[in-house]
């Protein structure tokens, strides 16, 4: 690594730094406003947050380019460190949790927009610290979609790893290619446009500013917190759907929604083989849900086609908005939410887990060894969006998937070690890596992790990472091979 | 279209039918002995012994009378190497198709044959079955068990079935027993052609075994890890040590056999029994699970994934015993694994349904897919009562996954697809 490479990275997090103290500076109005004595707090944790920010990037100002592949990959998990660490700052400064541990899972749970949450009751927490989450969750999932369309493909290291190509569907919104400053101005137009009109929506049913304002933040971005303790549950049926309607949007490709907005039909063409097995999957787990809630949990047609819907959108995208007591339902629904979770939404959106697209490829690849076995001399070539998928990309698209799996089970495992019973480990091993937020038992639900041992947040923060940055990016970081000369 | 590709496509349709005509017949003596065993019982049965899985549905195996006893063995006995000797046996009527068969949808890779004459190869390969088991025979009947019992658990131990001989599990046997009977269970992991090689003096044949190395590291690791965990979690160390080569070589080869535990069972050993339980025992043996060759074959592909990652333009091949994986194959490889874990997800999605609670259904789904039965990590099976309390459509649940597992997936899969009996 040459340490031109060093200082271009270091830039890179100068500037996310900077914006993040930016972001942290507005969380000072809602405790201006409200009153509630953290003002100051945390405009120093701003202030400081922004200087060191602005510092580095003035100071490497000049190394614009990371040209090593390795600080690369080094690169992209050292931002969302430094961007959790820094995270951390508002809630020990206004003494919202005292615990360094408690801190870093809750800031690294907003950054990955997951949505797990250690505060027990989160009613009773500041509103600048309040804001501060939601903030951090849509700051998060601007950041991963901003990293795999514009970054990723930049830096060359999407074909490997992060996303193929295809995956991203960042290397051909038209015939050129689409300079990066250009991805990120697009990119930032949808998320806004997006943002202001769910919080228009939501006020026009009547709904105070503040709670608009951050549950739009926390679900627009796949996220899940909440300002209330029962998460979504007390909010009124349209703003639930209204909030379902945001989540089913984060899960939705944003090269895809800006040809949608800026009326491109044409270019859209044949993108929407993932699309349309995105909302079939969602249909269909949304019809399971609603008729089981029904018939098996004896709960009314309308709720249940409430609940059910709402609950389900919020599983596939992973965002993790819980309508209604989730730990009490039946266990082969909770088992299925918790596979729509794995399964995530598109690729290139700010959900989660696998990605419709690479289940799609996964089910294929299946199916064309199938064929395969039955005529052994027939030529099975494997298409998605009308192009064929190289065996190269099958071979890796499932080298994920494996690493996704072990990474799930290690996870397991791990937390079992540090005291979790099996169902419980396995439900936070989930929610964690998948970024869906609640996982079984008392982490389901409206619950909350706060009961976990230090050690068990820590591995779930680990866990929350991983599953940000397609765990085999940070399993890269880990090989001696990455470090050897 | 040639010709090879009918006979592919006959031979999957003999290889499943076979198996489900099988599972049918074997249910029978169960119905006719007068106990008291309803149909399910008696075909769940029958499944379980002739796909070597080894769950069992009866409350206590050692009031059956003796031949039944001998039955319940034989069924296993026959669907240890029944499998083996069916995909061999058709390979020369295949041409290309077989090739294919054999080579990358049973053991992961191209894998030599004992003979070049396939005659010759299966009764070679029978030979080695059949002195395993007279071997472990007369070692238990020297050990000072019964001659029927020792007979029924030879069978059980060589095909990797599991069924045990009374609702007690092993737990009733000498440590000498157990010592002869956790060998063979090593020894049953193992692909035959290379114990018949060994066993046979032909040195020069055995050449080097990447997956018997990995075989063998991992069994050691795994025994190492184990005790280590019973131990520190403050059980005796020595009876920790002997319970987990036992444990390690029983999960491993998914024979399945349940004896005595320590008191205090350590979370580390359920999960590390999950993971051995899912990656199963080498090619070619009469063993379940995915396979080691397979998982292999994917740890030297994500290897190979890693190193791209950071130098794209390099050239990298999968390599097993010095031979090239072509990419393809590692292809299909993948698409077995991706269907493996798609049908215990699957399994235990449908085994919720019965209300089972989700840990355990994982667990039951992989321990039948793998066609490895009774593990201590659920409920109580460890004592082999587990499976006699599930309702009736768990059993029907475990039948098919138990059958997937057997017949490799494809086989099931290619009979039920539409494509297969579209006539052209």
């Amino acid at each position: 690594m040459k340490t031109n490479d060093i200082k271009a990275a270091w830039r890179s997090i100068g500037i996310m730094l900077a914006a993040e103290g930016g972001l942290m500076a507005l969380c000072m109005v809602p405790a201006l406003h409200f009153a509630d004595g953290t003002a100051s707090a945390i405009g120093i944790c701003a202030a400081f947050t922004f200087a060191v920010g602005l510092l580095l990037w003035v100071s490497f100002g000049r190394y614009r380019r990371v040209d090593d592949r390795r600080m690369a990959y080094l690169m992209v998990v050292l931002v969302w460190l430094m961007l959790t660490l820094f995270g951390t700052l508002p809630f020990l400064a206004t003494g919202a949790t005292t615990s360094p541990t408690r801190a870093v899972f809750e800031s690294m749970s907003g950054l990955t927009s997951t949505g797990a949450t250690v505060f027990d009751c989160v009613a009773a927490l500041p509103a600048s610290v309040l804001l501060w989450r939601s903030m951090m969750q849509w700051f998060g999932g601007f950041g991963i979609v901003l990293m795999v369309l514009a970054l990723a493909p930049r830096l060359g290291i999407n074909k490997y790893a992060l996303y193929t190509a295809e995956a991203s569907g960042a290397d051909n919104t038209g015939r050129r290619a689409v300079s990066t400053a250009t991805t990120v101005r697009r990119t930032l137009g949808v998320y806004l446009v997006l943002t202001a009109a769910f919080i228009a929506a939501l006020t026009s049913t009547g709904m105070e500013w503040w709670d608009a304002v951050n549950l739009t933040f926390t679900n627009i971005s796949s996220g899940g917190f909440s300002v209330n303790s029962d998460s979504i549950a007390s909010l009124l049926p349209i703003q639930q759907y209204i909030l379902a309607t945001a989540m089913l949007l984060s899960g939705v490709n944003f090269t895809l929604l800006y040809l949608f907005f800026t009326l491109r039909w044409r270019q859209i063409g044949h993108k929407l083989e993932q699309f349309r097995f995105y909302l079939v999957l969602c249909a269909l787990a949304a019809t399971f849900t609603v008729a089981v809630l029904h018939w098996h949990e004896n709960i009314g047609w309308s709720d249940a086609l409430r609940i059910g819907t709402v609950q389900t959108v919020s599983a596939l995208t992973t965002t993790g908005s819980v309508v209604a007591d989730t730990t009490t339902w039946w266990t082969p629904l909770i088992f299925l939410l918790l596979m729509l979770s794995v399964c995530g939404g598109m690729a290139g959106s700010t959900s989660g887990g696998l990605k419709v697209m690479r289940v799609l490829i996964l089910i294929r690849n299946a199916k064309a060894t199938l064929r395969d076995r039955l005529h052994p001399n027939a030529v099975t070539p494997l298409r998605l969006n009308g192009a064929p998928v190289s065996s190269h990309i099958r071979s890796n698209v499932m080298v994920i998937f494996m690493v996704y799996v072990f990474s799930l089970m290690l996870g397991v495992m791990g937390l079992m070690l540090c005291g979790i019973d099996a169902t419980e480990a396995i439900g936070a091993s989930v929610g964690c890596l998948t970024g869906y937020g609640p996982g079984l038992g008392a982490s389901g639900g409206f619950g909350s992790y706060a009961a976990f041992t230090p050690s068990a947040m820590w591995l779930c923060s680990l866990l929350m990472l991983m599953g940000r940055l397609e765990c085999i990016t940070v399993l890269l970081l880990l090989l001696p091979r990455f470090w050897r000369r | 279209m040639g010709i090879s590709q009918n006979i592919s496509r006959e031979s999957y349709h003999i290889t499943a039918g076979l198996w489900i005509v099988a599972s049918l017949l074997g249910a029978l003596p169960y119905l006719l002995s007068g106990m008291d065993i309803s149909p399910t019982d008696a075909i769940f049965e029958s499944v379980s012994g002739l796909t070597t899985t080894g769950s069992s549905v009866l409350a206590d195996p050692g009031r059956l009378p003796t031949w039944l006893r001998l039955w319940r063995a034989l069924t296993q006995w026959v669907g240890g190497l029944g499998l083996v000797l069916l995909i061999v046996a058709l390979v020369p009527s295949l041409r290309s198709g077989g090739s294919h068969l054999y080579a990358s949808e049973f053991s992961g890779t191209q894998q030599r044959k004992l003979h070049p004459h396939m005659a010759k190869n299966v009764s070679r390969m029978w030979f080695i079955y059949i002195m395993l088991t007279l071997t472990l025979a007369v070692l238990l009947a020297a050990c000072g068990n019964p001659v029927d019992d020792a007979l029924c658990l030879a069978m059980s131990t060589v095909s990797t079935g599991g069924f045990m001989t009374s609702a007690g599990g092993l737990a009733a046997y000498s440590n000498a027993s157990l010592a002869v009977i956790t060998v063979f269970m090593f020894l049953s992991g193992i692909n035959v052609a290379m114990i018949y090689n060994f066993a046979t003096l032909h040195w020069r044949r055995l050449r080097r075994s990447d997956e018997f190395v990995v075989y063998a590291v991992v069994f050691t690791a795994s025994a190492v890890l184990c005790t280590a965990a019973f131990g520190l979690a403050g059980n005796d160390w020595w009876r920790s040590a002997c319970y987990s080569v036992f444990h390690i070589a029983s999960t491993l080869s998914t024979c399945g056999f349940v004896a005595a535990m320590p008191e205090r069972w350590p979370f580390l050993v359920s999960v590390l029994t999950f993971l051995l339980i899912v990656s199963g025992a080498m090619a070619g043996s009469t063993g379940g699970g995915i396979k080691l060759r397979r998982l292999m074959t994917f740890s030297r592909y994500l290897h190979n994934s890693f190193t791209r990652m950071l130098h794209p333009g390099a050239v990298l091949t999968v390599r097993i015993d010095r031979q090239t994986v072509p990419s393809d194959y590692v292809n299909k490889i993948f698409g077995f694994v991706f269907l493996y874990i798609l049908f215990i997800i699957g399994g235990a999605f449908a085994l919720t349904l019965c209300g089972i609670g989700i840990a355990d259904a994982f667990c039951v789904a992989a321990a039948n897919i793998s066609n490895l039965g009774p593990t201590p990590i659920v409920g109580a099976a460890g004592a082999g009562l587990y499976y006699t309390m599930l309702p009736t459509a768990a059993k029907w649940i475990l039948m098919i996954l138990m059958l997937a597992g057997r017949l490799e997936i494809f086989a099931l899969l290619a009979i039920l697809s539409p494509s297969y009996w579209k006539r052209r």
